[in-house]
């Protein structure tokens, strides 16, 4: 049957093109259907940091994996996905935050990131040229976090994905779940057409819970929008990524394949809801965040500034599990990481797939658990 | 042939025109798709001066008719702003 795959996947971002391949790989025929382009959900609008430092022992070693993953994805999928480990320095300016950063490190370490270290802030002018240390404490920094080029990725996976006999439909929405005898079936679009698999996984982003609600089952994610920005290019610095938590920080960083700087900050109160609008405060804002952490950027341009959703959860941790629906599987509520977590994650999601069974692959990141405990390094 | 003997549809971000029928070959059907595949329209101008030429590109290699074509999306600021004048504005 034409129209029949072994797999559709509903959303074309990191978490769908990374379950795509590995699945693929695995010698099973997928199909991606996005209602828009490749990445024009989240995974186009991230900022492309990529770290290791969390404060769950699933959540760093599945990061510890995906950094791995993302070293040799340039190879692996022909393709130069810009990975460079260019770290990550989360920065301390009071005694309790220093205190949890220590606490945090020792976490870490014991989950096996051997590379993290709080540094004092005389270093951590060093490891960032530039970085105004006035009040600043010290950090918590790991030279193995890094970036890389989200477009590029998406890509590269669909690419490959393709090459292995894969589908991949762009601007085809889906409106239907199809199901019968309380399995899944296959999906319908809004155009009419209809997509027939054993298997449907939703990697809707965002949009998780109103695909999860096509097929009756409610998946917990709610969107909230954030800013970004970015500049032109200018000579590479060799910073880290610069994680400012206080409630007038903001996250940064300089991208070595073209020097260009982007960044964002989670707005306070938050702004819940589907949304890409963006705000003249945010693009006067950031702009004095980032030069109140490195002031020698001033004559840096801005060219461009957008904005796009995280994808929450009650307790900031992802799903990634079965459901209660026969062969229909959920891969969302990346929180805010998903791009970082997108190869790790991938594999997951094809293992669940492949190999049956009952359990989620992560008990921390099951559909049904309690969702009242909650990551700290968001 | 080096990068400098081909024909530059985006001069802002390096962007030739066989990068650009690559991007088209691997299934970019919209100039936004061209966009964020190529990097084709996100340098300094905005895609001011490479925006038509894409949309040529896919007018002839895909058959579209300019009128059917579906507008990239623009994005302030509409000139590039430095951060210094941004923070005290
Ligand atoms: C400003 C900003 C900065 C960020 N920075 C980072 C960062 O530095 N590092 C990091 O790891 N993460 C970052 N994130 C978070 C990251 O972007 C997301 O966690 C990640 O992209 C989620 O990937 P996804 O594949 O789950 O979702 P998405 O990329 O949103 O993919 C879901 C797809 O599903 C499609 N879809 C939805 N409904 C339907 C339907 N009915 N039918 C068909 N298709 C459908 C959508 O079109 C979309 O393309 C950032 C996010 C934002 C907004
Ligand atoms: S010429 Fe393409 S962005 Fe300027």
């Amino acid at each position: 049957m034409a129209n029949h795959s072994d797999v559709i996947i509903i959303g074309g971002g990191i978490i769908g093109a990374a379950s795509g391949y590995y699945l693929a790989q695995a010698g099973l025929k997928v199909r991606i259907l996005d209602r828009g382009y490749l990445g024009s959900g989240s995974t186009g609008r991230c900022i492309g940091g990529i770290r290791q430092q969390f404060t769950s022992e699933g959540s760093i070693k599945l990061m510890m994996e995906s950094v791995r993953l993302f070293g040799e994805m340039s190879e692996e999928l022909g393709t130069d996905v810009h990975w460079h480990n260019g770290g990550y320095l989360f920065l301390a300016h009071d005694q309790q935050r220093k205190e949890s950063f220590l606490q945090n490190i020792a976490i870490q370490r014991q989950a096996g990131l051997q590379d993290v270290r709080w540094i004092d802030a005389y270093e951590c002018r060093q490891v960032a040229p530039g970085l105004d240390i006035n009040g600043l404490l010290g950090g918590s920094y790991c030279p193995s976090d890094g970036q890389a080029y989200p477009f590029a990725v998406v890509n590269g996976y669909a690419q490959r994905i393709k090459q292995l006999g894969g589908q991949v439909s762009t601007f085809a929405e889906v409106s239907d779940v199809i199901r019968t005898g309380g399995r899944v079936k296959g999906v319908r679009t809004v155009q009419g057409q209809e997509f027939l698999a054993d298997v449907v996984v939703n990697a809707a982003g965002p949009w998780a819970r109103e695909v999860g609600a096509l097929a009756g089952i409610d998946v917990p994610v709610e969107p909230e929008r954030h800013e970004a920005l970015i500049t032109e290019g200018v000579e590479y610095l060799g910073a880290p990524m610069l994680v400012d938590y206080r409630s007038d920080g903001g996250y940064f960083q300089q991208f070595k394949h073209n020097g260009q700087f982007i960044g964002c900050y989670s707005p306070v109160p938050n702004v819940p809801g589907h949304s890409s609008d963006s705000t003249y405060q945010f693009l006067s804002e950031m702009p004095r965040r980032m030069l109140k952490l490195v002031p020698a950027l001033a004559p840096v341009k801005v060219i461009r500034q957008w904005s796009g959703s995280y994808e929450n959860t009650p307790d900031g941790n992802p799903i990634l599990d079965r459901t209660p629906l026969d062969s229909f599987y959920v891969a969302a509520g990346m929180c805010g990481h998903g791009f970082m977590l997108g190869p790790a994650v991938g594999r997951r999601v094809a293992r669940m797939i492949t190999e049956g069974g009952t359990k989620p692959p992560l008990a921390e990141f099951a559909l049904e658990r309690d969702f009242s405990s909650k990551e700290a390094m968001k | 042939m080096s990068k400098s003997d081909e024909k530059i549809i985006c001069r802002c971000e390096d962007v030739t025109e066989a990068e650009v029928l690559i991007a088209i070959e691997q299934g970019a059907t919209t100039a936004d798709e061209v966009k964020r595949l190529t990097r084709a329209g996100m340098g300094h101008c905005q895609g001011r001066t490479c925006r038509r030429l894409v949309n040529q590109l896919l007018a002839k290699k895909l058959g579209q008719k300019p009128e059917a074509q579906r507008p990239v999306t623009q994005r302030s600021p509409l000139q590039p702003i430095s951060l210094k004048t941004l923070a005290d504005s």
